[in-house]
């Protein structure tokens, strides 16, 4: 009944991809000529946000050890947090800049979901390794917003930021041993691994 | 860094052996499942090789006696002999090494011609504790929250210009109890499973809680969860876009969201429940947040956030607390009848006492709701702002008066009501009541 779990990760990492495309084009073009169609300056946040609800039956589904429910459950908060705090920005409703304080405060509780809840050493599988390294990803990847709340005009941290988004998303697409993304398992690796 | 990168491209191109811990994937006998026969043996399956431990595997009956033999890995299996059990409920608790060297362990029950009990129940289950009825009454007092802070809004507030201040923290207010009811569902489900793996804590968080997942409490639990982050979604939608008919949708999920908590409970699971008490529970916990919420609501908010609309909604409360109140009182009553047969129940069985107490706390709330509702209400029209300054307190010392009500009802849904005549006989077939010690 349940997507297999790469399936899973799969469509979030598409989502991500999403809104880091979407994070670089606004940073390539600027924020004047993105937010031209007003439509366009509500797909990122909204994308987030929508990420974020989605993220609550992937907690509540995959039960199957403790730790991955909460980390699931806390990837779920922190996604509609952020999500809603830049929603709320664009459209108006709240206007200190400090609510981008969430961006970073997001990241580093994922990173931190992402390095607690692998049991395994860096280089146990390529599943341990990348959630590894997507945890410290998102944990040093936490500078960039929060130097883009206090320099929300600078390009170079808006295109910095866009790029630690995408690179996650490129992460996330090969984090399962199952992925046909950069190789698959080798003969030595023993069964496979959802 | 080019050491870096040259780390991350080899382990990207030559993943190491194995990968992550062991996860169950199907059991013999089955989660929950009754049986006919004596199993021979008892069979796990996992999605990986793993390392089998000296007692690794247990079945216990509700004495504690352990019917196991040796376990043995047959492929990515677990398999363990059982000496032939009788007739009655089972316990099998397993630990295992990954193939990552971690323990993972988990519990399930099964019934051998009789019902298996529930997960909760497993033997060496210790019941709820102290911490559990604390997180049962945080997830009722976010749940009364948020559906007494809508319905509030939705029922005494409308057709009235609600200043915009006044809606948008009603809405947060709302968001911020179905967030803390989210949290409690997720520590009162956590709470559960860890009493019924006793494991420690590092073992707990890589215990395997899908047979948890699979009762009736894990099912509402999932359906609750689901619910009330969708709720949460339109309470953000509404506060963004400044919807008042958002919190409509969010009333009605809301009251029909809260039904998990009796769908899984006593009312709904113990022997003697029909639909007929699962319902009334429903009714009762349903009206008792409406009204207990909506007056903190009133107190806490408007009274004094928005004098002007203090006459119209506390006419309009007074009218929706007098039905709710008989509805809670209806259904409270019968389903006190159900579980409490005889009078003395109530002074002699533990269940009883603490409804007793609860009782108490009601007429309480009930007398001083009276002196607002025959005292206050006639006199609301020529009040000067001293008395309703007085009245604002007043409404709040009720409120928490309520908050008490709820307390008292965590630790009553907590507690296991008297087994009675037809319960008994149902027990005697299949000792199957429960396997706690």
């Amino acid at each position: 009944m349940l997507p297999h779990a790469e399936m899973v990760h799969w469509g979030f990492a598409a989502g991500i991809l999403l809104v880091g495309l979407c994070l670089l084009a606004e940073a390539i073009v600027g924020q004047e000529v993105w937010r031209m169609r007003p439509w366009r300056r509500y797909l990122w946040p909204g994308i987030a946000f929508g990420m974020g609800v989605l993220l609550w039956p992937v907690m509540a589904f995959f039960t199957n050890s403790s730790i991955h429910m909460y980390a699931h459950g806390s990837w779920a908060e922190v996604l509609m947090l952020a999500g809603g705090a830049e929603l709320g920005l664009v459209h108006g409703r709240l206007r200190s800049r400090w609510w981008r304080l969430t961006w970073p405060l997001a990241f580093a509780v994922t990173g931190i979901a992402f390095i607690v809840h692998e049991q395994n050493p860096w280089f146990f599988a390529r599943s341990a390794f990348l959630h590894h390294l997507l945890g410290w990803t998102f944990l040093l990847g936490a500078l960039v917003p929060l130097a883009l709340a206090f320099r929300p005009r600078s390009a170079v941290l808006q295109a910095s930021f866009a790029l630690v988004i995408v690179t996650v998303s490129v992460m996330l697409f090969s984090d399962r041993d199952v992925a046909p993304v950069f190789g698959h398992l080798s003969p030595l690796a023993g069964p496979q691994h959802r | 860094m080019r050491r870096v990168l040259l780390v991350a491209l080899v382990a990207l191109a030559f993943p190491a052996a194995a990968s992550a811990h062991a996860t169950l994937r199907s059991t013999t006998p089955r989660f929950g499942h009754e049986i006919r026969q004596s199993p021979r043996t008892i069979r796990l399956d996992f999605d990986q090789h793993v390392k089998v431990l000296p007692g690794g595997v247990q079945v216990l009956n509700g004495a504690g006696k352990d019917f196991a033999l040796p376990a043995r890995a047959v492929g990515t299996d677990v398999v363990a002999g059982v000496k032939p059990l009788k007739l009655g409920a089972y316990t099998v608790r397993w630990r295992a090494i990954s193939a990552d060297s971690h323990v993972v362990s988990g519990v399930w029950t099964f019934g051998l011609r009789v019902p298996a009990p529930p997960v909760a129940n497993a033997y060496g289950a210790g019941g709820p504790t102290k911490a559990e009825h604390l997180v049962r009454w945080l997830w009722f007092l976010g749940l009364a929250l948020a559906i007494g802070a809508l319905g509030f809004r939705v029922i005494c507030l409308r057709g009235q210009v609600v200043p915009l201040a006044l809606q948008r923290k009603l809405v947060v207010a709302a968001g911020l109890g179905v967030v803390v009811a989210l949290q409690a569902g997720i520590a009162a489900f956590s709470l559960r499973s860890e009493d019924a793996l006793q494991l420690p804590l590092g073992d707990f968080l890589y215990g395997d809680l899908s047979p948890m997942a699979a009762t009736r409490f894990g099912h509402a639990f999932v359906v609750m969860t689901l619910g009330f982050a969708f709720v949460l979604a339109l309470l953000y939608l509404s506060w963004l876009l400044d919807r008042s008919d958002l919190l409509v949708p969010a009333f009605a999920l809301s009251l029909i969201f809260v039904g998990g908590l009796s769908w899984s409970g006593h009312d709904a699971v113990d022997a003697g429940s029909s639909w007929k008490t699962a319902i009334a529970d429903w009714v009762h916990l349903a009206a008792a947040s409406l009204w207990i919420g909506g007056l903190a609501t009133m107190a806490g908010l408007l009274w004094f956030g928005a004098p002007e609309l203090r006459r119209v909604a506390f006419t309009n409360f007074s009218k929706l607390a007098t039905i709710l109140i008989a509805l809670v009182l209806a259904a409270g009553t019968y389903l006190s009848i159900v579980r409490l047969p005889h009078l003395h129940d109530l002074w002699t069985q533990g269940y009883g006492q603490v409804l007793l107490v609860k009782i108490g706390l009601v007429c309480f709330a009930l007398l001083w709701g009276a002196f607002h509702k025959f005292v206050v209400l006639p006199a609301l029209d020529r009040a000067d702002t001293g008395f309703l300054t007085r009245i604002g307190r007043s409404l709040i010392g009720e409120s928490l008066v309520g908050v008490a009500v709820l307390l008292v009802a965590a630790v009553l849904v907590d507690s296991k009501p008297p087994v009675q005549s037809s319960d008994q006989q149902s027990t005697q077939r299949g000792a199957a009541a429960t396997l706690a010690p």
